[in-house]
């Protein structure tokens, strides 16, 4: 079977986020990006699916401008097989972007799709959610665990008041959660073939998908700034204050 | 106009999420139907008639609805999302689980986390962990959204009477089944609707060092929780982490131990009313969001503070 | 105490100065293309602050243990060293044939820094295995490169160099371990003092390379031998076979770098260690110089990473520590020390060094990968000359400045840098080792004044200065006031060092050009360096014009050279003036007067 893995382009989670001076959003230009670290989780599950004998291939697809190239290069350096880029320089909501991987979907017919629980850039966690809807695959999100049994897999689940796991039928779309895995580091030689390596790019215009949307951002703030408190001398000071000043217990 | 809220719910309770999704829909001032969907659940949908505000419910009884699978729960959403204008979640495990396939199936744009409704159609919501605001203007017939629960304060459970009418089961999709779950049984308020939060940070050094926060948080009446790296380090299980990532809480008083504060952290409570970060590294960045730092080891100070809270 | 690579002025170097996509058009390194180098980069700037820059501290607390069954290096570094390896981070430079990645020597050369700058004594394990490997693949037979290259090439074994004995440091000649022929191979019998991963647990063999007599050798530099012993034998179907007659007697207390094993070898306490030669008889010092220029290089390098990672530190803290009302803060609560001007002035001397110190070496390295692939024969000779001219000044100025900016990064921690807590202190510990071994500065400079110097009677020399002014006639061309000035000084500069070679040229004897070697190193050093910022500054002007141009990445480039040039050019001029007037002065005093 084949596995789908979708990895996207964010500002590098080191690197505070900054709103641009118009609220038009983040600022982007000259900071240093990577990978969802979701999406990184995503690779590796796939990666390893794969090297314990149960996926022939794993295809990592990114949807975003031209340098998410190097994004699906870090997945080909990680261990993915081939890329696919659907380019394009709007800022595309969770819907087109689950739209524009089901256009993937009914061309490669994966046997499943794996992607990041969220992007730690919207923070949406939908894409997986959406894509399950539209092509009818079933999902499991939020995952910590995938355990493959022929055409069925296990899923345990990150849910609010501990783990749940689900039985899914391939195909299926899984979401990572953080503790799926931990991802590995690029080996050397493997970032060297990974230049080698197929990576075909698409325009979003020739996929036919209509990829409007009826949300607008109409602007970014920054948050409420919290003022630094208080430090205290001692723990007798701090009862005080949470007593008499905060009189929160 | 008109909001449906799909109501949450656990052993026979509404939970405390679904009334802050109440608030939220007052917010956005429409009538309000619930939908309450599971198995043998009629008497959460008396529960439900009962919110002030709700004017009508729609239960679902039906096993498929048992283990709040999403296929199954999407597709009664939009079985009888007929002419509403919003159809609200609360953003939990389980809602963020089925609003997306909600909006997918009809073809609408999802809205997630809303902090803030600042008209029918316009809202506040955080983008990249909370060092951004985004406000989000929806044009679409139907607006589908999760609600950020800590920042609605839940409605009372009393005072409404609603009309509770029955609908059909959507049915059961037979691509997932539901296995089993490991639940963390605990007699301690939940995590995200507590007045008070106790969490342990990487600087606990291990699982039973968190005894010492249980001690803490049985006197003060408070849920306990923990940063990522404690939860990834295998100190405390996966539910308990609060973060960018994990459950966004903001409770009256927050207590942060051993925790740095790195940003993925600080968006999960920086919400909360009171925060006191105690430390041995006075840089330590918790110290920045921190109402009252104490900089000290808190293998002195925990224990001490315990004796402090008899007094 | 974290450290993040400086990817982004790594690859601007790289990319706009050294012309890396030029290199990548030679024959061989295709690969090298400016996209691929940035993905390296990036993953080896992951690797180092993930991995190995968090080992530091731990190395430098618990350092390496001697105990009777071996060296045990601290917590957490074996598992480092298996990703390491296993992330292919060792096979950078090597050539594809024996399993390595074939990357040209600046490529290498930048990964490099990041493991020392990380984690220096960490990053001197493979240091050392690329100076072996380098023997090995040049001079022994085919059978010896088959028997040991595959695996160290992986990392799987490391390699030493075992040329230091008590009585012969800086002098070699003076080896006096010896080597008797037995069959195909040879019995070594002698002590090695101060070898670097002579013992360890990274590795299941350790690949020593062993200067030592013959015994017919004839005395001095011309009767030295190289070989090879291994710590284990090697069985014929390449499995590890019996321990050979070498070991680890006692482990040095140092000043710095303790996790780097620092190893008293005794080879042959019973039958004597059975080695293999490399190459001929009595051609090992030859050899040896013949790799050194890598070894030389790679030690600068460690010069500068260092001092990249006390100058992260410093900014950081210096951000952070309010201290009194400062001049330059914006408002009144604004106090971080870093608005005082001079802690300023510490900063930017860091900063402009460092940049101006990767920049030369980066140069340096280029030119050899030029001179290694180059078509055009006299395109190869030239940069081969260049490269070998300019590898002192890496080795030589390289160390010397980035201990001084270890130094500077102390001060900045005020009276908490003196405290080990700190850290900072332990950069300076370390940088202390990078101008002693592989050759102390005072060897760097006699290199300089005689093979690079002296022996072409200058020619290499000219063809630099040539090039400087080149770029002087560019500064003086551009209408920018900080390119103005920058010219005036390194015009006054490139004429100062000219008289100083002529000066040197023009001696007969050689004790004056001693007395002033070094003096004339860092004289050299410090004018490329300039040249190199100069050049840095005047590609970001140019960029500026560029569509979505960065201009406060470019505009910081410019102010950096203006800075170097206020500052550091003029010592070049204070330097041709102490050479030749103050060389005699240096040698005045009888050894009884001191
Ligand atoms: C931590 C550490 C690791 C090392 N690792 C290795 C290793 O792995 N393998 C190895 O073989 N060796 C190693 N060495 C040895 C190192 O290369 C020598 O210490 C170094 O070359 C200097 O030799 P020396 O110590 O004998 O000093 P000396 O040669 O005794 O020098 C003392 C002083 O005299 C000066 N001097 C000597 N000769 C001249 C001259 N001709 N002109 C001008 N000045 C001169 C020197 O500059 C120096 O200032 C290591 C040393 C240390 C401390």
């Amino acid at each position: 079977m084949k596995i789908l893995v979708g990895v996207k382009r964010v500002l590098d989670y080191n690197v505070k986020a900054r709103v641009k001076a118009d609220k038009s959003g983040i600022e982007l230009a000259n900071v240093k990006m990577a990978m969802n670290p979701f999406d990184e989780i995503a690779v590796e599950e796939a990666l390893r699916i794969k090297e314990a004998g149960n996926a022939e291939e794993v295809i990592a697809v990114s949807i975003g401008p031209a340098k998410s190239e190097e994004t699906i290069r870090t997945a080909l350096a990680m261990g993915a097989d081939r890329g696919i880029l659907i380019q394009t320089d709007e800022l595309l909501e969770p819907l087109a972007v689950a739209k524009l991987l089901k256009h993937i979907v009914e061309k490669e017919q994966p046997g499943l799709v794996v992607l990041g629980k969220q992007a730690i850039d919207d923070d949406c966690n939908q894409t997986g959610q959406m894509l399950s809807a539209l092509t009818g695959m079933p999902q499991a999100t939020f995952a910590s665990k995938v355990e493959l049994d022929g055409d069925s897999i296990k899923v345990t689940r990150e849910v609010d008041s501990g783990l749940e796991s689900i039985r899914v039928k391939s195909p299926a779309v899984i979401t990572a959660d953080l503790r799926l895995n931990e991802p590995r580091y690029a080996k050397l030689p493997n970032i060297m073939k990974a230049k080698k390596k197929p990576l075909e790019v698409i325009e979003v215009a020739d996929t036919g998908v209509d990829v409007s949307s009826g949300l607008s951002v109409v602007e970014v703030n920054e948050p409420e700034q919290r003022q630094a408190g208080v430090i205290v001398g001692s723990v007798a000071e701090l009862v005080d204050k949470l007593r008499n000043e905060a009189k929160v217990i | 106009m008109s909001t449906l809220i799909l109501a949450e719910h656990e052993a026979g309770e509404l939970r405390p999420a679904t009334l802050s999704v109440v608030a939220a829909a007052a917010a956005i001032g429409n009538d309000i139907a619930m939908l309450v969907a599971g198995s043998n659940c009629a008497g959460v949908g008396e529960k439900a008639a009962a919110l002030p505000g709700v004017s009508k419910v729609l239960v679902a009884d039906d096993a498929a609805y048992e283990h709040e699978l999403a296929e199954n729960l999407s597709a009664l959403v939009v079985s009888v999302a007929g002419d509403y204008t919003h159809i609200l979640f609360a953003a939990t495990a389980a809602g963020k689980n089925v609003m997306p396939r909600v909006a997918a199936l009809l073809d609408v744009s999802g809205i997630s986390d809303i902090t803030e409704v600042k008209s029918a159609d316009t809202f506040i919501r955080p983008i990249y962990a909370g060092n951004a605001m985004a406000t989000v203007k929806s044009d679409d017939a139907k607006k589908i959204i999760t609600v950020r629960t800590t920042a609605f304060d839940a409605v009372s459970d009393t005072g409404g009477s609603a009309a509770v009418e029955s609908v059909a089961s959507a049915g059961a999709n037979d691509g997932v089944e539901f296995v089993g779950a490991e639940l963390s049984s605990s007699d301690r308020p939940e995590l995200t609707s507590a007045g008070i939060v106790v969490s342990g940070g990487r600087g606990m050094q291990n699982g039973e060092n968190f005894a010492m926060l249980d001690e803490i948080a049985l006197k003060l009446n408070a849920a306990v929780g923990a940063s990522r790296a404690a939860v990834d380090a295998g100190f405390v299980p996966n539910e308990y982490q609060v973060g960018q990532t994990g459950k966004v809480v903001a409770p009256d008083l927050y207590i942060a131990v051993g925790i740095s504060g790195a940003i993925q952290h600080l968006a999960g409570m920086k919400d909360s009313k009171v925060i006191v970060a105690i430390n041995k590294d006075e840089e330590a960045p918790i110290f920045q969001v921190a109402d009252y730092g104490l900089v000290a080891d808190l293998f002195d100070a925990v224990p001490e503070l315990s004796k402090a809270l008899d007094a | 105490m974290s450290y993040q690579a400086p990817v982004r002025d790594i690859s601007f170097v790289l990319n706009h100065v050294v012309g890396l996509a030029d290199i990548a058009k030679l024959d061989g390194y295709e690969d090298a293309t400016p996209e691929m180098v940035e993905a390296i980069l990036d993953a080896s700037a992951q690797f180092t602050g993930e991995v190995l820059a968090p080992l530091n501290w731990v190395g430098d607390q618990q350092g390496s243990q001697w105990s009777e069954a071996g060296v045990t290096t601290p917590d957490g570094w074996q598992e480092a060293y298996q990703q390491f390896i296993e992330n292919g981070w060792g096979s950078l430079a090597f050539s594809v044939e024996y399993g390595g990645q074939g990357l040209p020597m600046c490529v290498a050369a930048s990964v490099q820094e990041m493991w020392h700058s990380a984690n220096m004594s960490f990053g001197l394990c493979p240091l050392l295995s690329q100076g072996a490997v380098d023997a090995i693949e040049h001079h022994a037979s085919d059978e010896l490169k088959a028997m040991f290259l595959p695996k160290m090439v992986e990392g799987v074994w490391s390699g030493t160099m075992n040329l230091t004995e008590p009585q012969a440091g800086s002098d070699l000649a003076a080896v006096r371990t010896s080597a008797e022929p037995e069959g195909d191979h040879f019995r070594i019998k002698g002590q090695k003092i101060f070898i670097t991963y002579g013992d360890h647990d990274l590795t299941e063999n350790i690949i020593h390379l062993v200067l030592a007599r013959l015994p017919d050798a004839p005395e001095g530099v011309k009767g030295i031998s190289l070989f090879i012993v291994p710590k284990f034998l090697i069985n014929e179907d390449g499995s590890l076979g019996e321990r050979n007659d070498v070991r680890c007697v006692s482990l040095e207390h140092k000043m710095g770098i303790h996790a780097s094993p620092t190893c008293v070898m005794a080879y042959g306490d019973d039958a004597g260690a059975l080695g293999y030669l490399v190459g001929k008889p009595h051609h090992g010092l030859i050899y040896m110089f013949t790799m050194m220029n890598q070894a030389r290089h790679a030690v600068g390098v460690e010069g500068y990473g260092i001092a990249e990672r006390a100058y992260q530190q410093a900014l950081s803290f210096a951000k952070d520590r309010k201290q009194g009302k400062t001049l330059l803060g914006k408002s009144d609560d604004d106090h971080g020390i870093v608005n005082h001007p001079d802690v300023r002035r510490i900063l930017m001397t860091m900063r402009c060094n460092i940049e101006a110190m990767r920049g030369l070496a980066l140069e340096c390295a280029a030119a050899f990968d030029i001179a290694g692939k180059h078509p055009d024969e006299n395109v190869r000779v030239f940069n081969q000359r260049r490269g070998e001219l300019l590898t002192p000044l890496v080795k030589g100025w390289s160390t010397e400045i980035g201990l001084e900016l270890c130094s500077l990064g102390v001060q900045v921690h005020g009276g908490m840098g003196f405290i080990e807590e700190t850290g900072a202190a332990q950069h300076l510990r370390d940088a202390r080792i990078a101008p002693i071994y592989e050759g102390t500065t005072a060897i760097q400079a006699n290199d300089l004044i005689g093979r690079k110097t002296a022996r072409d009677n200058g020619q290499g020399m000219q063809e630099l200065l040539t090039d400087m002014r080149a770029t002087l006639t560019e500064l003086q061309q551009s209408n920018n006031p900080d390119m103005q000035a920058v010219a005036k000084r390194f015009e006054s500069a490139v004429g100062a060092a000219d008289q100083s070679l002529q000066w040197m040229l023009g001696q007969n004897d050689p004790t004056l050009p001693s007395a002033s070697s070094v003096e004339y190193l860092m004289m050299l050093g410090r004018l490329s360096g300039g040249w190199m910022s100069a050049r840095t500054a005047l590609v970001a002007l140019k960029m500026k014009n560029e569509d979505g141009a960065d201009h406060d990445y470019l505009d910081a480039r410019v102010a950096l050279a203006r800075y170097y040039a206020d500052r550091f050019l003029p010592l070049v001029d204070a330097s041709n003036i102490t050479i030749t007037e103050g060389s005699e002065s240096t040698v005045s005093l009888s050894v009884a007067q001191l």
